[in-house]
């Protein structure tokens, strides 16, 4: 699909932000939500392609604004739900929970 | 067990990985354990200086750098090295009238099993979108300027084939040893943004 | 399928899931043909970007036979041939452009027609 993900020959997107003691992972999350998306890949339930172009379906704004492990996040959910391995009621309630016990 | 580690208003993603995991988890499509040594081995095991050691067997062996040129994932493997986004190598010379530089304008390809995760920057938009249309000029802010007669060859990785840069070897390196060739070559120059340095 | 385990690690991250098929499909294009870039917009994945489409590329190199990911992403395989294409920047970007640099993108057979 022509979405914003398709980037090359786009301008205006500013410097290259180089860190040179940048780590892989930033936060516990991205490490957790990395781990996640190979291991439920291993498990044949989506391939390549698929998540790919959940993550091309994610909207411009929200691509462009949010950063690559959200990215993953969003895509892992899309084909997950898509494929009826999850569904948003289970996913809402789950945050909810957890939401309430981490105060 | 949930983090306690935040206040009670987590983000957003935060809960919502949190939440992943754990129905994923419940379903038995994910174990705990499998978790920590996938991010195990991607944090602390695997990395740049696999592929500066095979940068360095090239440098020093010429036998060796033809089979690397012809068949990547071949010559790779005999170092030990492969899998998972590194199926299918290829690795393309840098020579004094051409230098390569490797992107993924659709999203983030990048050869794993030789360089570990990429960094943040190969993944952003800046780079995605300027490579291909101003190497030049890319090249420039990552300090190198290459003489005026110098080709440069971009390639985007669209598919599941993987580049690897293969630097030239700076002078002044012919009295090192293979080891000591090895920590010259830093991620960069295998991706095309940087110049392998003598000492 | 059988959840991955923490010992299964190992052996799933050295061998990976390479795309490449063992199929005997011919290929439509060699090394040094003159191929242009179909004008698709499909509003599926793909994996042909916009900068490169009409565009008359030379083939530098075939892969071989890889899955196709245009159909792979809706259940439709149909693996062909992949070739790395190389475009000269002024072909790409216009006469303005500078003229010391190619791009070389990695295309499937249905991406591709032999360039006029």
């Amino acid at each position: 699909m022509n979405g914003v993900h398709d980037m090359g020959g786009m301008q205006g997107m500013g410097a290259i932000d180089v860190d040179p003691n940048e780590l892989s992972f930033h936060e516990d999350w991205e490490r957790q939500m990395f781990g996640m998306f190979l291991a439920v890949f291993a498990g044949g339930h989506y391939n390549i392609d698929e998540f790919r172009h959940a993550i091309e379906r994610m909207g411009a704004t929200n691509y462009l604004t949010t950063s690559y492990y959200e990215h993953w996040m969003n895509g892992m959910q899309t084909v997950l739900l898509e494929k009826g391995i999850l569904t948003e009621e289970e996913i809402s309630a789950r945050m909810a929970e957890l939401g309430k016990g981490a105060s | 067990m949930a983090s306690h580690k935040h206040t009670a208003e987590m983000s957003d993603t935060v809960l919502r990985v949190k939440a992943l995991e754990s129905l994923l988890a419940e379903k038995d499509l994910i174990d705990a354990s499998a978790l920590n040594e996938l991010i195990d081995t991607y944090e602390n095991r695997i990395g740049p200086r696999n592929g500066a050691q095979v940068v360095a067997r090239a440098w020093t062996d010429s036998e060796y750098k033809k089979r690397l040129l012809e068949d990547g994932t071949g010559a790779i493997l005999e170092l030990g090295f492969s899998g998972v986004q590194g199926e299918d190598m290829v690795v393309i010379e840098n020579t004094p009238t051409v230098h390569n530089m490797v992107v993924c304008t659709l999203c983030s390809c990048y050869p794993w099993p030789v360089l570990g995760l990429p960094p943040v920057w190969y993944k952003s938009a800046p780079y995605r979108s300027r490579a291909v249309i101003d190497p030049r000029g890319v090249l420039k802010e990552f300090g190198v300027e290459l003489d005026a007669g110098v080709e440069i060859r971009v390639w985007d990785s669209t598919a599941e084939t993987r580049y690897m840069v293969l630097p030239m070897r700076p002078a002044g390196t012919e009295g090192l040893s293979e080891d000591e060739l090895v920590d010259l070559v830093h991620r960069d120059a295998m991706i095309g943004t940087a110049i392998v340095m003598a000492p | 399928m059988p959840v991955l385990t923490k010992d299964m690690v190992a052996g799933l991250v050295s061998t990976g899931a390479s795309a490449r098929v063992d199929a005997d499909v011919a290929p439509s294009f060699k090394p040094g043909d003159r191929v242009t870039a179909r004008n698709i917009n499909p509003v599926g994945h793909t994996r042909l970007p916009r900068y490169v489409r009409g565009h008359t590329g030379i083939v530098d190199r075939d892969h071989g036979v890889f899955v196709f990911p245009d159909g792979s992403a809706v259940g439709k395989d149909k693996p062909q041939h992949l070739y790395s294409v190389a475009f000269d920047a002024v072909e790409l970007w216009g006469p303005e452009a500078s003229d010391d640099f190619k791009v070389y993108v990695d295309m499937w057979d249905d991406y591709l027609d032999p360039a006029k």
